[in-house]
């Protein structure tokens, strides 16, 4: 009968559960005497298991066997004293604290004893688990926290209407945001809020802040509680009830109104007008556009007031964008559905104001919204946490191949152990206590790392127009995704050498030499696996780094249509300084007269934009002879810029002619297009002459420009309509300054400034940066990808040569003996070389096979994320693979040169 | 081993042990032998499994132990029968006998 056949003796009746409890009572008694009384009960079982061989001894004595006899036979009884004494005390209750507690102390012993060793590891695991929770704190900050100071944000849906493959624009007018929320039945809210530059005025400095027109409900759908005062009450959102009140953010009280207590009630003045005080937002709250800071709320309806506009009131003008909170238990989907329906019953209604953009609805969760920045992160944040995973596999699998190498030292260690009666179990044990002590530490480092690193995404934003934000810091997610990288990698980059260590019979080791042990190590495909796998993976990482480089570097030669060197930018705004159309040309006029007279100016233009930077405006444009297909998005790219326009920026006009100062509002309307517009609205046609109208003027095509590109650099030409400024000219949009100079155009910031000051002492002077720094914003998210993946690769590779060095070294040493034989035997120091190399030779290859196969797999995923290179490019896999197999074999040269040194008498004799 | 010595099985050594312990307080090596000779031979406890055990059953509170004196002056551990333990072996021993009950009607079946 096998011992291993258990009886399911389980009790049952109410009885047990009282003696249970006892027996808990008891056993808890003992689990404490046993944690606290831990030396004297280790004499007491020494003592018991001594006094029982005594008794053994005695009684093989009586007996009547010799005294060396009886000992023996004692011996042999009792199965070993130290095994019994083992056996005991794993019987013990909390035994395992006990032996945690032990196998702590010795995994903080052994690593303190080599801490090199410990210093390596803990770093290579700090690199590679830093990649991967800086990136997180990202993700975490931006995606998976859209709205800052706003909890619970998994209900919430941004609604989007028509053509999808665009650039996200406000999708909805007010009477159609405000018929649909009135009729919804699966959102439990829709909030619309129009984003936009205001004017703190009234005060000793007027400042640009962000702000938002927002509908009532905005602070209660979205669940924000003022720090002060109130938010907007139902009767403020309505028509004409509309009333001149703000709440005001955080940052604003602080830095405007020094944190006034009193400040609810008093009256602050935004774009010339007086608004009442309501309240002050939390300070974390910064409006709910993703990576954007709105510092102002004012109820929608006082759009007359702040812009002077009446847009409101029309059905036709889109400008709003919505969100919507659904009701519980309703999908994406069933909404989405829902308001499909109820805008197919708007457009019928109104089909007049529904022409010019598909109304097709759809839902986005806030991660991907396409308005703010998460549109753009949410491709590349995933994209980048990838690599950052590849990156901390194979820093696992180069932690693995040097624990490896060094369990190997420790096979008499780990016999002794097992001698001594310590199980298979146990001994796996203690190998992954000390993995993942390391684990902890690098984690521990990682996140040092990390505090610094989560704020260099901010580092890639180039001053703008935008008001860009970014408050990525390693937050509890961030901790807890640490901790468990940290124990997970530890267990993966510990099991292999502790599974391996554990498996060796004892008397093997004990008896043969430790080098022939590592003979058949230096074989070990384990080892030999893991070498592979650290060049495969590093070859990928590398493989993507150098796409996105690439990538980088097509976006920034590729042409962008205009010469961005040499030309300084500088904005104002008019309309909040009081200027009318009449007044702000004439002021404009007077801009250009001036500036074009300083010194060191080329020539001098305006405009309402400033090339990639995302600040061009588009307008709906009827087109003469095009039809537009039903639902086609006409809303065009339109740029209203000074005369000189296209001299300045270097866009050459390729038939026509370009603005000039004749083209003012008592002429003729005219407008320039693109050839981007030629092909798409009159292919093969001339365009000379030719009208196209907004709806209210109609103007008539003058000239056609050269292709340039205002929004990405990656993105494909789109058709722009220029018109000129003094016809054109709109106050309440910001005007750019653009000056070609011959010299630094940072030098002759000072005197632009000095000019405008002397104009209008009370206009703000803001954005003034050469185009090449604003422009940055165009290769934003391109840069954050090369430099990302640029250093994870960089890092692989030292990671690979390092791992590829460590073990070609290491078994090149345990051969010693081996090589001092073949040389005594006449070897050539070339032929020894070459023994050496070629086992690392046939690692390198192997690595870069698989590691190609997996890089042509991977980098599909990339794909959208390119400009200008093939995923699979050629070019970038050939090199990447040569400059991984040179470092590779320069990391396997040292080894050999220094095994080509050998003394054959002294690697004899070593043994 | 000779053949006729079996293995206990699983969960039956605490039985036999306290077994041998409900005739009065005894030392390791006594238990040992009495299980022996109360089992004619049949048992034979090994003390890498008989320490562990008393360590086991003391901190469940069914037996207790002591330093003493052994019949020729030797120093050992004595253990006896708590209350606890007594109680322990009598339901152990009414559980076996049902179990031996089920067993030999199942083999007589058929």
């Amino acid at each position: 009968m096998g011992a291993d056949c258990a009886w399911d003796l389980a009790d049952s009746g109410g009885v047990v559960t009282k003696k249970r409890k006892l027996r808990w009572l008891s056993r808890a008694v003992s689990f404490f005497r046993n944690v606290t009384g831990r030396q004297k009960d280790e004499l007491d079982i020494a003592a018991e298991v001594s006094a029982h061989l005594d008794l053994l001894i005695e009684e093989k004595l009586r007996s009547g066997m010799k005294p060396d006899e009886a000992e023996r036979a004692a011996q042999i009884e009792l199965g070993g004293v130290e095994q019994v004494k083992e056996q005991v005390r794993d019987a013990r209750t909390g035994e395992w604290l006990d032996a945690l507690a032990r196998d702590c102390r010795f995994a903080l012993r052994i690593s303190r004893k080599n801490s090199g060793f410990t210093a390596i590891v803990v770093l290579t695991l700090a690199l590679g688990i830093a990649a991967n929770t800086t990136v997180l704190s990202w993700i975490s900050a931006t995606l998976l926290n859209p709205i800052p100071g706003v909890a619970h944000t998994r209900d919430l849906v941004t609604v989007d209407r028509g053509d999808r493959s665009g650039y996200a624009t406000p999708p909805f007018s007010y009477p159609d945001l405000r018929d649909l929320s009135e009729r919804t039945q699966t959102f439990a809210g829709l909030l619309g809020y129009h984003d936009d530059y205001m004017s703190l005025t009234g005060v000793a400095k007027p400042e640009r802040i962000y702000g938002a027109l927002t509908t009532a409900n905005y602070f209660d759908l979205l669940g924000v509680r003022p720090i002060l005062g109130r938010t907007f009450l139902p009767e403020e959102g309505t028509p004409r009830g509309g009333s001149a009140v703000i709440v005001i953010g955080y940052a604003v009280w602080q830095n405007h109104f020094a944190g006034d207590p009193q400040i609810v009630g008093k009256t602050i003045q935004i774009n010339r007008h007086p608004y009442t005080v309501i309240g002050v937002a939390p300070r974390d709250f910064t409006g709910c556009k993703t990576g954007l800071r709105t510092d102002l709320w004012i109820p929608l309806l006082m759009d007359r007031d702040v812009w002077g506009s009446n847009r409101p009131d029309y059905r036709g003008v889109v400008w709003l964008n919505a969100l919507g909170k659904l009701r519980a238990g309703v999908t994406k989907n069933q909404a989405e559905a829902e308001l499909n329906l109820l805008m197919q019953g708007i457009v019928e209604r109104f089909p007049e104001d529904h022409r010019d953009r598909s109304n097709e609805i759809s839902l986005d969760p806030l991660w991907r919204s396409p308005f703010g920045i998460n549109g753009y992160l949410y491709k590349i944040l995933p994209m980048l946490l990838g690599l950052a995973g590849v990156l901390l596999l194979l820093a696992c699998a180069n932690v693995a191949s040097l624990l490896l190498v060094r369990s190997v030292g420790r096979r008499r260690e780990i016999a002794i152990r097992q001698g001594m009666g310590a199980s298979r179990k146990q001994i796996i044990r203690q190998f992954l206590i000390e993995s993942l002590l390391l684990g902890l530490l690098g984690g521990t480092a990682a996140i040092a790392i990390t505090v610094w690193t989560s704020r260099s995404l901010i580092a890639f934003f180039p001053p703008s127009s935008l008001p860009l934000t970014n408050d990525a810091h390693v937050d509890q997610r961030v901790l807890f995704v640490t901790i468990a990288v940290s124990v997970l990698g530890a267990i993966i980059f510990g099991i292999l050498p502790a599974l391996r260590s554990s498996s060796t019979p004892v008397q093997s080791v004990l008896k043969e030499e430790a080098t022939s042990v590592s003979l058949t190590l230096h074989k070990s495909r384990l080892l030999s696996g893991l070498v592979v796998a650290q060049i495969s993976l590093s070859l990928v990482l590398l493989v993507c780094a150098g796409l996105f480089t690439r990538s980088l570097q097509k976006a920034q030669q590729s042409d962008p249509g205009f010469e961005a060197n040499h030309l300084l930018l500088a904005s104002y705004e008019l309309s909040p300084a009081g200027y009318t159309r009449a007044t702000g040309v004439a002021f404009n006029r007077q801009v250009l007269d001036r500036l074009s007279a300083l010194p060191g100016v080329e020539s001098v233009t305006l405009a309402d934009f400033s090339p990639l930077s995302f600040s061009i405006h588009s307008d709906y444009l009827q087109i003469e002879g095009y039809v537009p297909q039903p639902h086609e998005w006409m809303e065009i790219s339109r740029a209203i810029v000074g005369p000189n326009y296209f001299r300045t920026l270097r866009t050459s006009v390729i038939s026509g002619r370009e603005f000039t100062e004749a083209d003012s509002p008592e002429s003729q309307l005219v407008a320039v297009v693109n050839q981007a517009f030629v092909d798409r609205y009159w292919p093969g046609g001339n365009a000379i002459g030719k009208q196209v109208t907004d709806g209210r003027d109609r103007f008539t095509i003058v000239g056609v420009a050269h292709n340039a590109k205002y929004r990405l650099l990656t993105s494909p030409t789109e058709p722009v309509i220029y018109l000129p400024m003094y016809q054109a000219f709109r106050p309440t949009q910001d005007t750019t300054i653009h000056l070609r100079t011959t010299g630094d155009p940072r030098t002759i910031a000072p005197s632009v400034e000095e000019t405008i000051h002397q104009l209008n002492r009370e206009l703000p002077l803001f954005n003034v940066n050469p185009l090449s720094v604003t422009m940055q914003l165009g290769t934003l998210f391109g840069r954050v990808a090369a430099t990302f993946a640029g250093s994870f690769g960089l890092l692989a590779m030292l990671l690979a040569a390092v791992g590829i060095y460590g073990v070609v070294a290491y078994s090149t040493r345990q051969r010693a003996r081996e090589i001092g034989i073949r040389m005594a035997l006449g070897a050539e120091k070339g032929g020894i070389y070459r023994l050496v190399l070629d086992q690392g030779l046939r690692l390198i290859l192997a690595g870069l096979v698989v590691g190609t196969a997996l890089a042509v797999a991977f980098t599909r995923l990339l794909k959208a994320q390119l400009f200008g290179v093939s995923e699979t490019d050629a070019i970038t896999f050939a090199s990447v693979g040569l400059l991984l197999a040179v470092v590779a074999l320069v990391a396997c040269h040292i080894p050999a040169r220094r095994a080509t040194r050998v003394d054959p008498m002294v690697a004899l004799r070593h043994e | 081993m000779s053949p006729e010595q079996t293995n206990l099985l699983q969960g039956t050594l605490d039985m036999v042990i306290l077994k041998a312990l409900r005739l009065g307080e005894m030392h390791g090596l006594g238990i040992s032998r009495r299980i022996e000779q109360i089992s004619q031979g049949t048992f034979v406890v090994k003390s890498g499994s008989l320490f562990p055990a008393l360590r086991r059953m003391q901190e469940e509170g069914w037996i207790s132990s002591a330093w003493g004196e052994s019949e020729t002056n030797r120093r050992a551990k004595y253990y006896r029968l708590t209350k606890a333990g007594v109680k322990q072996l009598e339901e152990e021993t009414a559980k076996w006998e049902r179990i031996v009950l089920g067993i030999s009607r199942t083999l007589e079946a058929s």
